[in-house]
C-alpha cells in the first residue's frame, strides 16, 4: 500500500456472471485527497464503489481501504419509513456510534427535519441525510455515488460546499462518482475517466479539463452531463427544490 | 346482553393467539420477504413442552417462559434452514419452510405422541356485568397487548429493532450502512418463534393442542396478517381480534361447526379484494 | 433418426414394464401400484400448474376429493358407474374454475394460502354434509363396471389406474407441446413479459388450473371406486403437501419428473412404513417416519437440488455424453 492513500486498487476485475463490469481496474485515493471517477451510464461506477465497500466481491484483483470508507450510495437510499435521525444512526451501526449531535452541527438543515420521515424529504434533503449518514461512521474517505443525479444546482452547489469544508476542516478524502463531469472536475484535483469497465484516462483535474478528448466527451455540448444540467436548469427555473420527488429505493 | 360481553370477551381472548401468530409471520416477512410456514408448528412446540415441564413440577412462569424460548430457538433453527444458504429466494424458502413444518409433526409426535395434550392456566372465573368467563383469558388479552406494546417499543426506540426495520424498509442501504440482512433475518426468525410460541403457551388452557394443531393457527395468523398486507403489525392485532370475534359470534348465535370458515372466508375476500384494488402483477419477484 | 429412438426408447420400456408388471405383484404390492399411479396423476398435473404457470397450490388434493365425491355419490344413487367416472374430472375442472375465476388474481403465498383454505372450508362442508355421508364418510360405493364388465379384481384396477396415467401424460405432453404450451412456458419465467407478447396470461392460467384439477378428479373418481369408501378424512391437507413434495422432488414442469417424483416418495414411503411397523416399533413409527421424510426431501430438494431429480440427472447424463464425445474425438 502506498504511504497515506486511503483506496488503493490494484487491477481490479468484477463480473456479474459472465459479464465483466470492471476489467483490471487500478485507482488511489491519498488520505485528505479529493478525487473524481467520471464516465458514461453503464461504465461500471457504482460496481467500483459497491466492491470498495465490500458490497460486491472481486474476482481478482486487490481492494486495500486505509481506515474506514463510508458510501453515500446512488439514490441516496433512505430507509424510507424511519425518520431521518433513525436513518443517520443507522449510519454508526459499524462503528456503534449513537450519538448524532455533531452530525447536526456539520449539516445544521437537517435540525428541523429531524423527526421527519425520510421517505418523504425532497431529493435535496435525501442527500443531505445520505451524507449525514456516511458520516456517522466517522470515515477517512468517503465514497460519493452520483451526488448531483436529479438534483437542482443550487441544492448540488450546496452539497458540494458542505463537501469542500468536510475536506478542508478535516482532512476527509472523497471519491466522487459523477456522471456530471463539470462538477466532478470543479471540486476534485485529480479524476480518472472509467469507460466500459476500464480506465480510460487519468490525471489532474485541470489536465483533463483541457484534454480535448475529455472535453469533448464529457463536456460538450452533445455531452449527456451537459444536457442533464440544462435540464435540471430548466427545472430549477419551473419549480423549487423541495417540490422535486422525495421517493427513495 | 351479557351474553354478547361473553362472546365478545372469549373471541378476543382466542383471537389474540391469532395476532400473535400473524405478528410472528409479520416479524420474519418484513425482514426476510418469506412467508413462513413453520409459524404454527413454533406454538404447538411451546405448548407441548410448556405442558411437559409444567408436569415435571417447574412452576407456573417459568415453565410457560422456558417454552417461549424453546420456541424462540426453534424460529432460530428454522431460519437458518431457510435463509442460511446464501441466494436462497423467498419462494423456495416458503417452500423450505413448508418442509420444516411437516418435519417437526415427526419431531413432536416422537416426542410427545398423537394425543392432545392442554395444562392449566389462570384458575376461576370472572364475572363482569353478568358474563362468566375463565380469568384465563383476562391473561391472554393482557399479555398479548403488553408483548405488541413492548414490540412497537423494539422496533422503534432499540439498535436491533432499528436495523430489522432499516432491513425492512431497505434491504440495500442497510448493507451499505453494514447491516447484516442475514443476521437481522435470522434475528427476525427467534422473535418470530417467541411470539408463535407464546401464542402457544397461552392458548393451551383454553384450547387442548395435538401435533396438527399448527394448520388453525397458521391460516387464522395468516388471516389475521394479511389485513395488514403481512407487514404491519398494529393491523395485525386488528385482524386477529376481529376473527376471534367473529367466529366466537358464529359459535354463540350460529353453529359452532362453521367457526373455521369464518376464519377461511374472511382471508379469502381480503385477499381477493386486495388483489382487485391493485390488479398489477406484483409477486412476480416473490 | 438415433436420436429419435433415444427419445421414444424411454417412454416404450416404461410403458412395456408398466403393463408387465401387475400380475407379477402381491396383492399388498399392487394396492401400493394403484395408489402410485393415482398419486402420479395428480402430480402431473400439479407439476404443469407450478412448473408451467408458476403457481403453488396447497390444495390440490380437494379436487381429488371432489372427483371421488362426485363418483361416489353418483354410483351411490344407481348412476351407471362409468358416468361416475366421467363426472369426476369433469365435476373437478368446473370446481377448479368455479373458484378460480376470484383466487387466480392472487400470486404466489397468497395463492397458496387460498388454495388451503379452500380445501379447509371444502373438507370442513363436506364433514357437515349429511347427504354426502358427513364425517363417517360415503360408504357402499360399488365397483366400477363398464358394459358388462365389472372391475373386480385389484388387477383390473391397476390397469385402468394406469391407462389413466397414460391418457394423463398424453394430454399433458399435447398441452405442452402445442402452440398454447409456447405461451405457457413464457408465463412461468415472466408473467408480465408473457402478456406484453400477447399471451392471454389469465385465460391460460385458469386453463391449467382446471386441467390439473381435472387429472385429480379422474384420480379421484378411480380411488373412490377402488376401495369403495371415502371420507373427508382420506383428503387431509397433508395430502396436498404430499404432491407439492413429489411434484417438487421430481422436478417441477416436466412430465417425467412428476412421474419419478410420485415413485420415488411412494416407495420410499412404503420401505419406511414396512420398517415402522416391524414387531418392537412404536405405534407412532409409521408416521414419524414418513413425516420425517417428506419434510426433510422437501428442503433438502428446494434448497440444493431446486430443478428436482429428473433435470438435474438429466443434466448430468448429457454431461457424460458431452465428455465421451470430446473423448472419441480424440
Amino acid at each position: 500500500m502506498i504511504e497515506g492513500s486511503v483506496i488503493e486498487v490494484r487491477d481490479l476485475t468484477v463480473r456479474y456472471g459472465a459479464a465483466v463490469a470492471l476489467d483490471g481496474v487500478s485507482l488511489t485515493v491519498g488520505a485528505g485527497e479529493m478525487v473524481a471517477l467520471i464516465g458514461p451510464n453503464g461504465a461500471g461506477k457504482s460496481t467500483l464503489v459497491n466492491t470498495l465497500s465490500g458490497i460486491l466481491r472481486p474476482a481478482s484483483g486487490r481492494v486495500t481501504i486505509g481506515g474506514r470508507l463510508a458510501q453515500v450510495p446512488e439514490g441516496r437510499q433512505m430507509f424510507p419509513d424511519l425518520t431521518v435521525d433513525d436513518n443517520l444512526r443507522l449510519g454508526g451501526w459499524r462503528v456503534r456510534n449513537r450519538d448524532t449531535g455533531p452530525i447536526y452541527e456539520v449539516l445544521p438543515d437537517l435540525v428541523k427535519l429531524r423527526r421527519r420521515r425520510a421517505g418523504l424529504l425532497s431529493g435535496g434533503q435525501q442527500q443531505m441525510v445520505a451524507v449525514g449518514r456516511a458520516l456517522m461512521s466517522r470515515p477517512d474517505v468517503l465514497a460519493v455515488d452520483e451526488l448531483s443525479l436529479g438534483l437542482a444546482p443550487l441544492v448540488v452547489a450546496d452539497l458540494v460546499r458542505h463537501l469542500r469544508e468536510l475536506n478542508a476542516e478535516r482532512g476527509l478524502a472523497v471519491l466522487l462518482i459523477e456522471q456530471n463531469a463539470r462538477i466532478a472536475l470543479d471540486l476534485c484535483t485529480r479524476a480518472y475517466v472509467l469507460e466500459a469497465g476500464r480506465i480510460a484516462v487519468s490525471g489532474s483535474a485541470e489536465e483533463l479539463a483541457a484534454s480535448p478528448t475529455v472535453a469533448a466527451a464529457y463536456l460538450g455540448a452533445d455531452a449527456p452531463v451537459i444536457r442533464a444540467s440544462l435540464k435540471s436548469l430548466e427545472q430549477l427555473e419551473g419549480r423549487p427544490d423541495h417540490e422535486e420527488e422525495g421517493v427513495a429505493r | 346482553m351479557s351474553e354478547l360481553l361473553q362472546y365478545l370477551i372469549t373471541g378476543v381472548g382466542g383471537g389474540c393467539a391469532f395476532a400473535l401468530v400473524g405478528s410472528g409471520l409479520v416479524a420474519i416477512y418484513r425482514v426476510t420477504r418469506v412467508v413462513n410456514f413453520a409459524q404454527g408448528a413454533f406454538a404447538v412446540i411451546a405448548a407441548l413442552t410448556a405442558s411437559t415441564l409444567l408436569a415435571t413440577g417447574l412452576p407456573h412462569g417459568l415453565a410457560e417462559g422456558l417454552a417461549v424460548a424453546v420456541g424462540a430457538l426453534t424460529g432460530l433453527l428454522v431460519g437458518l434452514v431457510a435463509i442460511g444458504k446464501p441466494g436462497t429466494p423467498p419462494g423456495a424458502a416458503l417452500i423450505a419452510t413448508l418442509g420444516l413444518g411437516v418435519f417437526a409433526y415427526a419431531v413432536e409426535v416422537l416426542i410427545w405422541g398423537d394425543q392432545p395434550r392442554s395444562f392449566p392456566g389462570v384458575p376461576g372465573a370472572v364475572e363482569i356485568f353478568g358474563a362468566r368467563f375463565q380469568a384465563h383469558y383476562l391473561l391472554i388479552i393482557g399479555a398479548t397487548l403488553a408483548v405488541f406494546a413492548g414490540m412497537g417499543l423494539l422496533f422503534t426506540r432499540t439498535d436491533v429493532g432499528r436495523a430489522l426495520s432499516a432491513c425492512a424498509s431497505n434491504p440495500y442501504a442497510a448493507k451499505v450502512v453494514g447491516i447484516s440482512v442475514t443476521r437481522m433475518g435470522l434475528v427476525s426468525f427467534a422473535i418470530g418463534g417467541a411470539l408463535g410460541g407464546l401464542a402457544g403457551v397461552l392458548v393451551t388452557p383454553i384450547q387442548l393442542v395435538t401435533f396438527d394443531y399448527d394448520v388453525t393457527l397458521i391460516v387464522g395468523g395468516f388471516a389475521a396478517a394479511i389485513l395488514g398486507g403481512l407487514v404491519r403489525p398494529a393491523l395485525t392485532l386488528a385482524g386477529g381480534l376481529l376473527l376471534g370475534v367473529a367466529q366466537a359470534l358464529v359459535a354463540g348465535y350460529g353453529n359452532a361447526a362453521y367457526q373455521m370458515e369464518v376464519a377461511l372466508v374472511l382471508m379469502l375476500a381480503v385477499m381477493v379484494w386486495q388483489a382487485a384494488r391493485k390488479p398489477i402483477v406484483q409477486e412476480e419477484t416473490a | 433418426m438415433r436420436s429419435r429412438v433415444v427419445r421414444w426408447l424411454p417412454g416404450v420400456v416404461v410403458a412395456a414394464g408398466t403393463l408387465a408388471l401387475p400380475p407379477l405383484l402381491s396383492s399388498g404390492h399392487l394396492s401400493v401400484y394403484i395408489l402410485l399411479g393415482l398419486a402420479a396423476m395428480v402430480t402431473i398435473g400439479l407439476s404443469l400448474l407450478m412448473g408451467y404457470a408458476g403457481q403453488v397450490s396447497l390444495g390440490q388434493a380437494s379436487f381429488y376429493a371432489i372427483g371421488g365425491y362426485t363418483a361416489g355419490l353418483l354410483s351411490v344413487h344407481s348412476f351407471p358407474p362409468l358416468l361416475g367416472l366421467l363426472a369426476a374430472p369433469v365435476a373437478a375442472a368446473l370446481f377448479a374454475l368455479l373458484v378460480g375465476v376470484p383466487l387466480l388474481r392472487l400470486r404466489g403465498h397468497h395463492l397458496a394460502f387460498a388454495t388451503l383454505a379452500t380445501q379447509l372450508i371444502l373438507l370442513s362442508l363436506v364433514g357437515q354434509a349429511d347427504w354426502a355421508g358427513g364425517a363417517i364418510g360415503l360408504q357402499g360405493i360399488p365397483r366400477l363396471s363398464v358394459g358388462g364388465y365389472e372391475f373386480a379384481e385389484d388387477i383390473s384396477y391397476a390397469y385402468l389406474t394406469w391407462a389413466a396415467v397414460a391418457l394423463t401424460l398424453i394430454v399433458a405432453h399435447n398441452v405442452v407441446a402445442s402452440r398454447s404450451g409456447r405461451g405457457l412456458r413464457a408465463l412461468a419465467t415472466s408473467e408480465t413479459a408473457a402478456a406484453a407478447s400477447g399471451v392471454p396470461v389469465g385465460g391460460y392460467r385458469l386453463a391449467v388450473f382446471a386441467l390439473s384439477a381435472a387429472f385429480a378428479g379422474l384420480a379421484g373418481g378411480i380411488y373412490a371406486f377402488y376401495l369403495g369408501y371415502i371420507a373427508p378424512g382420506s383428503f387431509p391437507v397433508l395430502l396436498s403437501i404430499e404432491y407439492v413434495v413429489m411434484a417438487v422432488v421430481g422436478g417441477l414442469g416436466t412430465l417425467w419428473g412428476a412421474l419419478v417424483g410420485a415413485t420415488a416418495i411412494v416407495l420410499l414411503i412404503q420401505v419406511l412404513t414396512t420398517i415402522g411397523t416391524q414387531p418392537g416399533m412404536p405405534s407412532y413409527a409409521p408416521s414419524v417416519l414418513s413425516y420425517a421424510v417428506y419434510g426433510l426431501l422437501l428442503v433438502v430438494v428446494v434448497l440444493f437440488l431446486p430443478h428436482g431429480m429428473v433435470p438435474a440427472a438429466r443434466r448430468a447424463v448429457e454431461r457424460r455424453m458431452t465428455q465421451t464425445l470430446t473423448v472419441e474425438k480424440r
